[in-house]
């Protein structure tokens, strides 16, 4: 049957069956299971559950998550998109700094964010406590102060920690930008930025706003603690208030929905346009030299994001670790870190792997049905953590079983009750980063790169490991580094589905934090941050050296 | 062709499970020494290693825990019979009823646990159990609240608490158990209005956890909060400062003492259907519900003992003797999904 429908797949294509592209289709089946055992959960019968929800709280849910999607992609944009032209094009005093400590709100779970900026922002916060000490104010009744846990708050806390996927692959576009075109620009008087540098990284900005719609999409974190209503929320209230995990799916589905119109549209637009340039840049791109007042501009635009996204909350970490022992603390966990660490690694290796393999196939080898089954492939970003761990769970019981059916009930729960649920877990969540770091590399790439290479006889792997992939390298790496520290500060679904006593330095973070008591939580928490440098300082040096 | 495929096919498939299967041995090879039990755990590591300390220093049988505060028993169900997991630790009775509705837990016949759990905290068919108390309380402020000016769980709808009470969102399970325990009480639609007024009444948009409602109270932002009464004993005893500043400030009310009793609810567990060490898991069952582990819920967590011959002492005694609601803990579970709907129509 599978045959049957392989090669039906390939007819469909008018191309023949092509080991490659099968091999794609497969994987993609298997990090596509997860997500369809949560689309299956949601054929069940929810109890007539709709209407209550419709007349009652769907409306909000879908409002609020519309306006947090909307308020994050604008400023997570406006930060990301900024920061990289600044870096890229101007040449100034700090720049090399900044342009990878632009990238350390990346390492910063969402939960630690949302609990430090409370600390900061309340009543009782530093913030607001200097300003009475200032203003001689007595009480909240004497002035007014902007509410942090509300849905601006959360706008503000979620683009300061999001932007970095922007960043990272905007900054990548920026760079690879042919010189000859910010010449022309700049010859015929023009805009450097509006009509050569935003245009031609819009695939890379697209690239990173659907990841960062996907996490807003996903965050229950943040959400739960600022108390906002949204359809993520939502699912929970259903699935754990009402023992209704049928609707729980459903709702899912809606938030499904919105990700899904997202890369639709995001595809549609672009198949009307096309970014290719076949030459080489052969002379490197002169920075531009800013004014003074120039870099004082450049300092804003790379500094405010930095403050919101990892000063203010780090700052807040460390004021609460001061008072500990640092070393009996740092003791105590040292082997969660260790785990963490060779995780977080393996992990990214693997996804990159798999994402090189199918962006790779999926661009030169199949046709436009497989590859958008690969881009389909990446919306298990989309889902509530934990939603998506329920459904790897189900997909992960399934598979259990035919295998022990296959080979003997000595197999049963083989995958189930090893780490290796686990790593499905990351692959089918994180599988998005790794595709949109790729693919916005692969549409960089000059259209007949491939070609060239073949006409002059070499053959397809050939082509791929000697032409295409060094070409790929920085995007490669990019991905990687993202993986890891998504990984790295992974919550809902390490928690859920982690082996016995194994804990990696997220769990043990948020046991604390949950109960706020960051001052517990706050070295773990800096250990994710400084765990996180290592590969941003690591990567951003080979990415350098790979230009 | 056949001829040739199959015996491949075969070898290959002989390869693979030799591969997996020597994967899975080795991965499962610890542990076979000494007994043990696996624990999926919704309770926080922190508040149950004292007790894993404490049962395997008594009995010598290790003890190994998954924690994770949602989604275990989709875990356990979707593992079937190949689960590892012999015990279930929850907090909730509403966690504690998902797993009886799934159909996840062994029922044990104990008489240790039938004479130390009364019968309104454990089900009917031995399934689940209650191992420790906990009272949901109003909390007022000691300066701008009068002793006594608030009794009832009902009073929080008058009108002269508008814009006065604080409380965290109405659908997380401590208010939704609540609401549970006013529809017993009162029914659907007097609960209705009865929760429409107390949202009137707030100060704020519900947000936060218990805590951050009395530190509300310290800074003046409401005078009334509803809050778990272990919470208090957490602050106070506590090593952060401030936290000792807010449980100063508040003052603990036990509800409805002149009707029906505080409302209560319970974290409890089971035995997994597929347990592999079962008598070990019942052991510790048991174990929970013994002296000297009653003792260790009061002094961890200032949570009430179920065990009617274990008495209440120290800090939690100084809180006073009250008089809990009796209502059957399946009640609440029972009742949940109407209260849930409740609170979305009000918007709590």
């Amino acid at each position: 049957m599978v045959a049957a429908f392989l090669s039906n797949f390939a007819r469909a294509q008018r191309q023949p069956v092509d080991r490659w592209s099968v091999g794609v289709i497969l994987l993609c089946g298997l990090i596509l299971g997860p997500v369809l055992a949560v689309l299956v959960a949601a054929f069940g019968d929810s109890g007539g559950l709709w209407s209550h929800l419709y007349d009652t709280v769907l409306g909000r849910y879908i409002s609020n998550t519309l306006i947090l999607m909307a308020g994050v992609g604008v400023v997570a944009i406006g930060f990301g998109v900024s920061s990289a032209w600044v870096v890229s094009r101007y040449d100034f005093t700090g720049r090399r700094i900044l342009e990878w400590m632009l990238l350390l709100p990346a390492a910063i779970p969402a939960y630690i964010i949302a609990y430090s900026y409370t600390e900061f922002f309340e009543y009782a916060g530093p913030l607001q406590s200097g300003l009475r000490h200032l203003f001689g104010w007595q009480s909240p009744r004497d002035y007014w102060f902007p509410e942090i846990r509300s849905l601006g708050g959360a706008i503000l806390v979620m683009a300061s920690v999001l932007y970095p996927y922007i960043y990272m692959v905007t900054r990548i576009a920026f760079r690879l930008t042919p010189t000859s075109l910010f010449e022309i620009a700049l010859v015929h008087n023009r805009s450097q930025f509006w009509q050569v540098g935003l245009p031609l990284a819009r695939p890379a900005i697209m690239a990173g706003l659907a990841l960062v719609m996907m996490e807003v999409m996903s965050d229950f974190g943040t959400v739960e603690f600022f108390a906002i209503e949204t359809i993520t929320l939502g699912i929970f209230n259903v699935w754990l208030g009402m023992n209704n995990l049928v609707a729980a799916a459903q709702i899912s589905i809606v938030g499904f929905g919105f990700i899904l119109a997202l890369l639709g549209l995001e595809l549609y637009a672009r198949s009307r346009q096309q970014y290719v340039s076949s030459s080489r840049n052969q002379t490197p791109l002169a920075m531009l030299a800013p004014t003074k007042a120039g870099i004082l501009a450049c300092w804003a635009v790379c500094v405010i994001p930095l403050l919101f996204g990892f000063f203010i909350p780090v700052g807040v970490l460390l004021g609460l670790v001061a008072t500990n022992d640092l070393l009996a603390d740092f003791l105590a966990i040292r082997s969660i870190i260790g785990n963490t660490l060779i995780v977080a690694a393996l992990a990214a290796l693997v996804i990159m792997v798999l994402s090189a393999f199918i962006v790779v196939t999926a661009t030169f080898r199949a046709g436009s049905k497989t590859r958008k089954l690969a881009l389909f492939a990446s919306t298990g970003y989309a889902f509530p953590g934990t939603i998506l761990a329920i459904g790897v769970l189900i997909f992960t019981g399934q598979f259990d079983r035919a295998i022990a059916a296959l080979l003997g009930a000595q197999f049963q729960g083989i995958l189930i009750t090893s780490i290796g649920v686990l790593f499905l877990a990351y692959i089918v969540r994180f599988q998005a980063v790794g595709y949109g770091a790729m693919i916005s590399g692969v549409r960089r790439l000059p259209a007949n790169m491939m070609n060239a290479s073949r006409v002059l006889g070499q053959g397809y792997m050939d082509s791929i490991r000697r032409v295409i992939m060094p070409l790929l390298k920085s995007s490669f790496l990019a991905g990687m580094m993202l993986v890891f520290v998504d990984v790295m500060k992974e919550l809902p679904m390490t928690l859920l589905l982690r082996p016995f006593n194994f804990d990696t330095l997220a769990t043990y973070t948020y046991q604390f934090a949950k109960d706020e008591m960051l001052e517990v939580a706050a070295l773990p928490a800096l250990m994710i941050v400084l765990s996180g440098l290592v590969p941003v300082i690591l990567m951003s040096a080979m990415l350098r050296r790979y230009r | 062709m056949t001829r040739f495929a199959f015996p491949c096919l075969k070898l290959t498939r002989d390869y693979l499970a030799a591969a997996v299967f020597t994967a899975i041995t080795a991965s499962t090879s610890v542990g076979f020494a000494a007994e043990k039990i696996n624990i999926y755990s919704h309770r926080q590591q922190v508040l149950i290693q004292p007790f894993l300390d404490a049962f395997t220093s008594k009995t010598g049988i290790e003890t190994n825990v998954v924690y994770s505060s949602k989604g275990l028993a989709q875990r356990l169900k979707a593992e079937g019979p190949a689960s590892p997991a012999d015990v279930i630790l929850t907090v909730d009775i509403a966690r504690l009823s998902e797993y009886a509705d799934l159909d996840l837990l062994a029922p044990v016949d104990s008489s240790i646990l039938r004479a130390n759990i009364p019968s309104r905290l454990r089900s009917e068919d031995n399934r689940w159990f209650g191992f420790s108390e906990r009272a949901r309380i109003l909390v007022t402020s000691k300066t701008r609240v009068a002793e006594g000016a608030v009794l009832d769980l009902e009073d929080l709808a008058k009108p002269e608490w508008k814009g006065r009470i604080c409380s965290r969102a109405g659908s997380h399970d401590y208010n939704r158990a609540l609401v549970a325990s006013m529809i017993a009480a009162h029914g659907e639609a007097a609960t209705e209005t009865w929760a429409r007024g107390v949202v009137d009444n707030l100060a704020r948009k519900p947000q936060g956890n218990d805590r951050s409602q009395a530190k509300a109270i310290f800074q003046g932002l409401c005078d009334v909060a509803i809050m778990n009464s272990y919470y208090y004993g957490n602050m106070k005893f506590g090593d952060k400062a401030d936290q000792k500043e807010w449980a100063q400030a508040i003052r603990l009310v036990f509800t409805n003492q002149s009707n029906r009793g505080n409302h209560m609810n319970i974290s409890g567990g089971g035995v997994a259907k597929h347990a592999k060490n079962k008598a070990a898991a019942i052991a510790f069952l048991e174990f929970l519900t013994e002296e000297k582990a009653q003792h260790l819920y009061g002094k961890i967590n200032f949570e009430y003992p179920v065990n009617p011959e274990v008495s209440v002492s120290g800090e939690l005694a100084s809180w006073g003797r009250f008089k809990p609601d009796n209502l059957p803990i399946e009640r609440l579970a029972a009742l949940a999904p109407k209260a849930q709907m409740i609170i979305d129509r009000v918007g709590w």
